[in-house]
């Protein structure tokens, strides 16, 4: 069972930004999360959070210098809660249309205000039989797509055989660029 | 560049001449002040200005004059309810007769389970009450201008009224209003006279109505009413010394001093309250508990007689005012450990009054938006739409 994790306000087709409903809480890096659009259900990665003052005139300031702990800065200011939100950006990898899984873009982006829920493990796992999508990432930074890879495999049984099977389909698509693969698969050994 | 600073210059230079040449007098009659204060007697001084007739404003002695208190400790559970408030004016360059307010609410619960609660509400006022009327309906008074403040004041009054109703009341709790308790605005002859039933209407029935809702309220429980402004000009206090250094017993400015210039009491003279206290508190200090001696309020306010203290707050000396049930009720130290415990949150300033503030702020853009929205939906309609030349001048600059 996904969980509800944020909601749209900002989407284009080849992405969007969520606002979560707990603050920071946003879903890891690299994270699958989806949206629904109509009857079309899209996928995205988690690309990007962020958490910052609801206006952007108004800074947060420190305010624990007398504290012990964290916590007691939020116990101190409840408004806090309220002038500060956490937010994600995710990069749109594919869609759903009734059991047919596509890893490229769909025809139209999601709505504002659609809710956004982070995938279970067996939707992961689902989704990631394929690897297409990884021409997506390619487009980004290397440390996106070697947080995705990380976290696509946690939902395999055979984390290693995912992770060659990955390692084998980022050496086609980024062809010479070794030094680019060496960094990712650094980053995804372990 | 519309202010040309630079010819600006020479004249802001003439003003801190001024101030540098004032500086050595003001030091000397601050000095004064501070002596007066701390060595007159109380209650023939109480006496006195019962009897003086002066031609300023005179703060009445509750608890005395010079002592200062330091603040009992916060309730562990409790509750800080503000609201404050802005508004857009009628355009008078514009056909469309409308006003709007818009009040900001804060509600910060602190203790074991800290939440709050922020909120604003915009109100547009037309038609009907665009004005207000005498009974007979024959004379009626556009609200716009200072007028305007003042409905303004009354909504943000009520708005921290029906929040306090929400209360649990076993629950010591605050709620706060920025500025003055006193209407002013209302306390011209006109509003006694001519235009009295404006004032009935805004002060006894609106403003007036809500302080009786939480004076009941504050019967069940702990509930205190204040309002905190910063940086007072008020000179109330300083204007009683004046009264304690007037050789005539009882002083009465218009019979002895009409024509004199070198009066006694001048030796006190343009000293404010804030910095006579200043000098006396230390961080975290109240002043005494007085009553302000307006003969509007007095007149008008009733059971809700306005007293105030002076609160030290890092470098800044604020005024507080208090309802007189708040002070009836013992409530002064639970105002002056939670208004003191809100300016420590908010840097110097009550937190839940700037968030209120927060809300309720209408900026420039606001207000175009606001404006832009009544034009398209006038033309939505078919309706006509007239604006001024000036009007549109500001809206359209060109070269």
């Amino acid at each position: 069972m996904s969980s509800k994790i944020g909601e749209i306000i900002e989407a284009s087709t080849s992405g969007f930004v969520a606002q979560c409903y707990e603050l920071h809480q946003p879903p890891p890096l690299g994270s699958l999360v989806k949206t629904r659009e109509g009857e079309r259900e899209i996928y995205g990665v988690v690309s990007d959070a962020a958490t910052r003052s609801i206006e952007p005139g108004r800074r947060p300031i420190a305010r624990g210098g007398e504290e012990a702990e964290e916590e007691d800065v939020y116990r101190a200011h409840p408004q806090l809660a309220k002038l500060l939100r956490t937010e994600f950006s995710a990069l749109v990898v594919g869609h759903r249309e009734g059991e047919r899984l596509h890893q490229y873009l769909p025809p139209r982006p999601a709505k504002v205000h659609s809710f956004v829920h982070l995938c279970d493990g067996e939707e992961v796992a689902r989704f990631s039989q394929a690897l297409d999508f990884l021409s997506i990432l390619v487009a980004q930074g290397d440390e996106l797509i070697a947080a995705c890879l990380r976290h696509l495999a946690q939902a395999h049984e055979d984390r290693h055989r995912f992770l060659v099977k990955a390692g084998k389909e980022l050496a086609l698509l980024l062809g010479g660029e070794t030094s680019r693969l060496n960094t990712i698969l650094r980053r995804i050994r372990g | 560049m519309p202010l040309d600073l630079a010819q600006l210059l020479s004249q802001i230079k003439g003003l801190v001449a001024d101030l540098r040449v004032g500086q050595r007098e003001r030091e000397r009659r601050l000095a004064l002040a501070q002596k007066v204060l701390r060595s007159h007697e109380i209650e023939p001084l109480k006496r006195k200005i019962a009897a003086s007739n002066t031609t300023w404003l005179v703060a009445g002695i509750v608890e005395g004059l010079s002592q200062h208190y330091e603040a009992p400790p916060c309730p562990e559970e409790f509750t800080v309810i503000a609201s404050d408030g802005s508004h857009i004016d009628v355009d008078r360059h514009s056909s469309v007769p409308c006003y709007l307010i818009n009040i900001g609410t804060a509600l910060l619960q602190y203790g074991e389970s800290p939440d709050a609660l922020l909120a604003s509400e915009p109100a547009l006022f037309f038609g009907q009450d665009l004005v207000i009327a005498d009974a007979s309906g024959n004379r009626e008074e556009f609200i716009e201008g200072a007028l305007l403040g003042v409905k303004r004041s009354v909504e943000e009054c009520g708005a921290v009224a029906r929040l306090a109703q929400e209360l649990p009341p076993e629950r010591p709790a605050l709620a706060l209003l920025d500025g003055s308790l006193i209407l002013w605005g209302l306390a011209g002859r006109d509003f006694e006279e001519a235009k009295s039933y404006v004032r009935e209407e805004l002060l006894e029935r609106s403003y007036l109505g809500a302080l009786d809702s939480m004076k009941r309220l504050s019967q069940g429980g702990e509930l205190a009413l204040a309002s905190y402004i910063s940086f007072p000009r008020s000179t109330d206090v300083v204007n009683a010394l004046r009264v304690a250094l007037c050789p005539h017993d009882p002083a009465d400015c218009d019979l002895y001093c009409s024509t004199r210039r070198d009066r006694d009491c001048d030796g006190v003279g343009g000293i404010q309250d804030g910095e006579l206290f200043g000098t006396l508190l230390g961080d975290g200090e109240r002043s005494p508990v007085f009553v302000s001696g307006s003969r509007f309020m007095r007149k008008h306010y009733g059971e809700h007689q306005i007293h105030f203290f002076y609160l030290k707050v890092d470098e800044e000396v604020a005024r507080v005012e208090i309802p007189a049930w708040v002070v009836e009720r013992g409530l002064v130290g639970l105002v002056h450990a939670l208004t003191l415990d809100q300016c420590k949150r908010g840097h110097g300033y009550p937190v839940a009054l700037m968030e209120a503030h927060e809300k309720a702020v209408v900026t420039n853009a606001d207000r175009e938006r606001f404006w832009e929205l009544i034009e398209t939906s006038l033309w939505e309609e078919r309706l006509p739409l007239r604006s001024s030349g000036k009007r549109k001048s500001k809206r359209t600059r060109w070269v």
